[in-house]
């Protein structure tokens, strides 16, 4: 394990349904080391994984078996405290997530002030300047409902930010958008990346992993496939199975 | 038939002060009902949080002496339910009165708390984990995933979306739970049914003091929903 590695993944296993009863495999078997800085991005067809191993990260899924070390800690160990763990990872949902009773900067500052003991008047001052930076600030006083999906989504993001996150997890993060927001959100993430956070996206959006990934993961029947750089992903696919797919998207 | 009427109020309400019957009784009937609603408030969020806990924890499959507890505890709370919500509540005050409170020497107005509250603790119980289950397991997910803990989220995130949302059938059970009260007279307390029947007995009429007591019940019903719909919209207009 180098010095900079930040998440790895060892022998990860992840079964549905109840003991005894016949268990689908979610996950088989997944191997990763993700470093400080890297932006993965994991594709794949629908069911083959991607998302379950996402949620695995930070235990959203209890894994079957298999090892999750995040900074050192092995997070599956029973007597870990993930709340703790889960304070450095940030985690962006498809369906947005917002807490609906709250206002945005409520949103943004509930987990700061609660958690990292953060006075209010700094909690909100640094929200409102990630607000400006994602270009909502003028939408601190409302309330979930009376934003865009795109919106939404930018404040969930800023959301998981406010936590001061070492790793943000993305699930599908466009996936639930009107196609004309998708922009303003991959935008966001985009300036994220540059910034040298560590990202790992679950996404559909093939734009995004040539563009901004260093690595493209491809999952299929809850394996990884095979993985590489964006350049060879795209243009060398390797298995007959990734050609496959890419051509039926791309 | 004027005259008649005059003479039947008086004789019924003014005469030894017996509307008197009907203010004490009201005020027995308002103490019982609120400190009941009290009771069955606190006890069935209880009920309604371990419920729950267990429902949505019991896939995470982790064979923890916590999640046993969990287990044990939500088994008792659901024979509570069972017991509670499938016997009479007039049998069940008088039992709590008789059986259970019969060698210790208790006021019978606590007794009918006890009893009153037990029985809507059930009912309370099962409204708010309808409107526990009913957010959206993401909102849950989103809490946990920002680091708060289950009992965090719950307080900060899913409680106060799941009382928002049951406030018009918590409300409804606030107004059965008022009307069960008159049930009260069964271990001889005097609340506000029972004064109405007095009068009848000393008068040997009934239309006057019973249409009374009923018109007293009508109007704290009318104000407590009313009540409940300047709440209720006052909780919604934030979100608009």
């Amino acid at each position: 394990m180098s010095a900079d590695t930040i998440i790895k993944v060892k022998n990860l296993q992840k079964y549905f349904g109840k003991n005894g009863n016949i268990q689908t495999k979610a996950l088989d078997d997944v191997n990763i080391e993700i470093n400080r800085g890297d932006v993965v991005v994991v594709v794949g067809p629908s069911g083959s994984g991607k998302s379950t191993f996402l949620r695995c990260l930070n235990l959203l899924e209890m894994p079957t078996g298999g090892t999750i070390t995040f900074e050192g800690t092995d997070i599956t160990d029973p007597k870990n405290n993930i709340n703790k763990q889960r304070m450095k990872m940030g985690m962006v949902f498809q369906q947005f997530n917002l807490f609906p009773h709250m206002t945005i900067l409520k949103n943004l500052t509930i987990g700061p002030t609660k958690l990292l003991k953060k006075s209010k008047a700094e909690a909100e001052k640094y929200a409102m300047e990630l607000l400006e930076r994602v270009g909502l600030a003028d939408r601190a006083g409302s309330y979930p409902n009376q934003l865009s999906g795109g919106q939404k989504q930018r404040i969930a993001i800023v959301r998981a930010l406010c936590m001061q996150p070492d790793v943000m997890l993305f699930d599908e993060p466009t996936s639930a958008l009107d196609p004309e927001m998708v922009g303003e959100v991959l935008d966001v993430m985009k300036a994220l990346a540059r910034q040298n956070m560590t990202m790992i996206c679950v996404t559909h959006e093939m734009g995004f992993a040539r563009e901004v990934g260093n690595r493209v993961i491809f999952m299929e029947n809850g394996k990884i496939l095979e993985e590489n750089t964006p350049a060879e992903f795209f243009e060398n696919p390797k298995s007959p199975r990734l050609k496959e797919f890419l051509n039926k998207i791309l | 038939m004027f005259q008649t009427l005059q003479d039947k109020l008086y004789l019924n309400f003014i005469k030894d002060d017996r509307y008197m019957y009907l203010v004490n009784g009201f005020i027995t009937t308002i103490k019982i009902a609120l400190l009941a609603i009290l009771v069955g408030l606190i006890f069935g969020f209880i009920i309604a949080i371990i419920r729950s806990a267990y429902d949505m924890n019991k896939d995470q499959q982790r064979n923890t002496i916590s999640a046993k507890l969990l287990s044990l505890a939500n088994a008792i709370c659901q024979l509570y339910l069972t017991i509670l919500r499938g016997t009479p509540v007039v049998l069940q005050l008088l039992i709590i009165y008789f059986v259970i409170f019969a060698d210790i020497n208790v006021n019978k107005t606590f007794a009918a708390i006890c009893a009153f509250g037990f029985n809507s603790a059930a009912y309370v119980a099962e409204i708010v984990r309808g409107g526990i289950m009913s957010i959206d397991r993401g909102q849950l997910e989103a809490g946990r995933s920002i680091g708060f803990s289950y009992a965090k989220t719950m307080l900060y995130i899913i409680l106060p979306q799941a009382v928002k949302n049951v406030l018009p059938a918590l409300g409804n059970e606030f107004i059965v739970l008022i009307k069960e009260t008159s049930v009260a007279g069964y271990i001889a307390i005097e609340d506000l049914t029972k004064g109405g029947d007095i009068i009848r007995s000393r008068t040997y009429d009934a239309f006057f003091p019973l249409i009374a007591a009923g018109l007293i019940y009508l109007a704290v019903v009318l104000i407590l929903s009313k009540g409940i719909t300047i709440f209720e919209r006052r909780l919604r207009a934030s979100e608009r």
